[in-house]
């Protein structure tokens, strides 16, 4: 527990660090914003002259995305770092949170917050209220509490599979093309409904980089499409799929940290 | 003209260090054309009437969406906002080429790398997408120069937008908001005869028609005949009207650049 306390404490820092910076911050915010709009617009384009994409109408689509975004917010509010992880090892920065007596984990997961993050979280759950009350669902106490499950999930799906991507580093000294890789899997699991690619797309994004878990197997559930599926309660799965990762992600890191030498910048 | 193309040659061989990230590049770049192929064949055989076009086009249309993207997106800004940030942007100054050249010769540059990148995934989707070669060589004259033409129009808001950099040193997050807006109204994804009438009326007056849906529409057969001349003659007047808007607002940013310590 000291270690979640040590989190809050290093995360709360960032925040005031990053609370310094008020017109970047508005600026930011309106740039997501205007960018999901834009991207909610051309899913809006494509089906407003056929009604539905296979089946899914533009309120399911519109779910479908937003559903995905709010699992990112979280990743993009406490872990976007990850992506200069590179960075760090090649400047040596890295070596700062192993001369401190606490975890190096704990203190790199929360080196920095990267509020804009929460813009997403506006966008998502605008576009999730939104479609709630246009689909006209009725959801059971279960499946409401069903919610917040599958959204702590897909932050933990995506954040362990950019970590392990982003340990890739370690070896090789880059690893954002690999994080690039994760987002464009992301982008298309985000924006389209997976049962209108062919089979080796689907194996990918359930097995290997299971990104459809963030979204579109809890979505079959939470709209009521499991007859897409030969597997009904594959949306159930999700959770599981994220504590699998992050045993995962933890022999990665392990590794990772055995292997680490300073460039001594 | 030699000192143009050695600014060409260096960008060139700064972005194709890493080998193993191009491989991944060109992967990446031929999984966009595939998502686009599937959205399109769906809705095609949802209702095959509704494009306007036949599915063969359809889907040429998405992959060279994709392969543009790539191949004419210069990140004349980003170089210009990182130069403006660490104060390295005096010894760009000092160079014998005059600035807006210099930063083209770059921008040729990583359109040489976007070419190699976006090549391999069109030739396979030649093969396996099913995307078609542009029906008869005057066809693809046409599409060239108006590739031409839309490169040079993305160049110059390009580097309008690293002008600002100099004013305001950070345009990360405007840049998210302006490359959104340029692909949604250049029809990058969604072809501008798809709109609803209002936001095509919108996207039919802005310029960034010119580097995604004019040389697509010409390469699929969409523009034909005298609407090809229309087309360019529309994207030779934004891209006057760009250069010529450029050099001001250089000239401007460049009174008022401070090069901090260095």
């Amino acid at each position: 527990m000291d270690g979640l306390r040590l989190y809050i404490r290093l995360v709360g820092i960032s925040m005031q660090a990053r609370l310094q910076y008020r017109a970047d911050f508005i600026m930011g915010a309106f740039s997501v914003i205007m960018l999901n709009v834009i991207n909610l617009a051309l899913i809006g384009i494509i089906v407003y002259r056929f009604v539905a994409l296979n089946g899914w109408n533009i309120w399911q689509l519109f779910f479908l995305y937003c559903l995905w975004l709010l699992g990112h917010s979280l990743y993009s509010l406490f872990f976007w770092h990850f992506w200069d992880l590179e960075e760090d090892l090649i400047r040596g920065t890295f070596d700062q949170f192993l001369l401190r007596p606490a975890s190096v984990f704990i203190q790199y997961i929360g080196r920095e917050v990267q509020y804009i993050g929460f813009a997403d979280m506006f966008v998502a759950i605008t576009g999730i209220v939104l479609a709630y009350i246009n689909l006209d669902l009725h959801w059971s106490p279960l499946l409401w509490s069903f919610l917040p499950l599958m959204v702590i999930s897909g932050t933990l799906i995506e954040m362990t599979l950019n970590l392990m991507m982003a340990c890739i580093s370690f070896w090789t000294g880059r690893s954002s093309i690999a994080l690039d890789m994760i987002m464009e899997f992301n982008m298309l699991v985000q924006h389209y409904p997976i049962d209108i690619f062919s089979t080796w797309f689907r194996v990918v994004v359930t097995g290997f980089l299971p990104v459809a878990f963030m979204n579109y197997y809890p979505a079959l559930i939470l709209l009521g499409k499991v007859d897409k599926t030969s597997v009904p309660w594959i949306g159930f799965l999700s959770p599981i799929v994220a504590l699998l990762l992050v045993g995962l992600t933890s022999i990665v890191w392990h590794f990772a940290m055995r292997r680490y030498s300073s460039s001594g910048g | 003209m030699k000192i143009f193309w050695s600014f060409t040659r260096q960008a060139f061989q700064f972005a194709s260090v890493y080998r193993f990230n191009f491989f991944v590049e060109i992967f990446l770049t031929f999984l966009r054309m595939y998502g686009i192929y599937w959205v399109w064949r769906i809705l095609y055989t949802q209702k095959p009437g509704a494009f306007g076009v036949d599915m063969k086009q359809m889907v040429t249309y998405g992959v060279l969406g994709m392969a543009l993207q790539i191949l004419v997106w210069s990140r004349v800004q980003w170089y210009m906002a990182s130069q403006v940030k660490s104060g390295a942007i005096d010894t760009d100054l000092m160079k014998p080429l005059d600035f807006h050249i210099h930063m083209l010769a770059r921008s040729l540059g990583e359109t040489i790398v976007g070419g190699s990148l976006a090549l391999p995934g069109l030739i396979f989707s030649f093969f396996v997408l099913g995307v078609s070669l542009p029906a008869d060589p005057g066809t693809a004259v046409a599409f060239f120069i108006s590739l031409v033409l839309g490169f040079l129009v993305i160049f110059h808001l390009n580097f309008m937008l690293g002008s600002l950099a100099v004013l305001t040193l950070d345009i990360r997050h405007i840049s998210w908001a302006y490359n959104s807006i340029v692909r949604f109204f250049g029809g990058q994804l969604v072809p501008l005869w798809l709109f609803p009438p209002t936001l095509a009326a919108i996207a039919n007056i802005l310029p960034f028609q010119s580097t995604f849906a004019i040389p697509m529409s010409i390469y699929i057969g969409k523009i034909a005949g005298a609407d090809i001349f229309r087309a360019l003659g529309f994207q030779l007047s934004w891209m006057v009207v760009l250069v010529l808007s450029s050099r001001l607002l250089w000239t401007w940013a460049h009174r008022r650049l401070v090069v901090q310590g260095g």
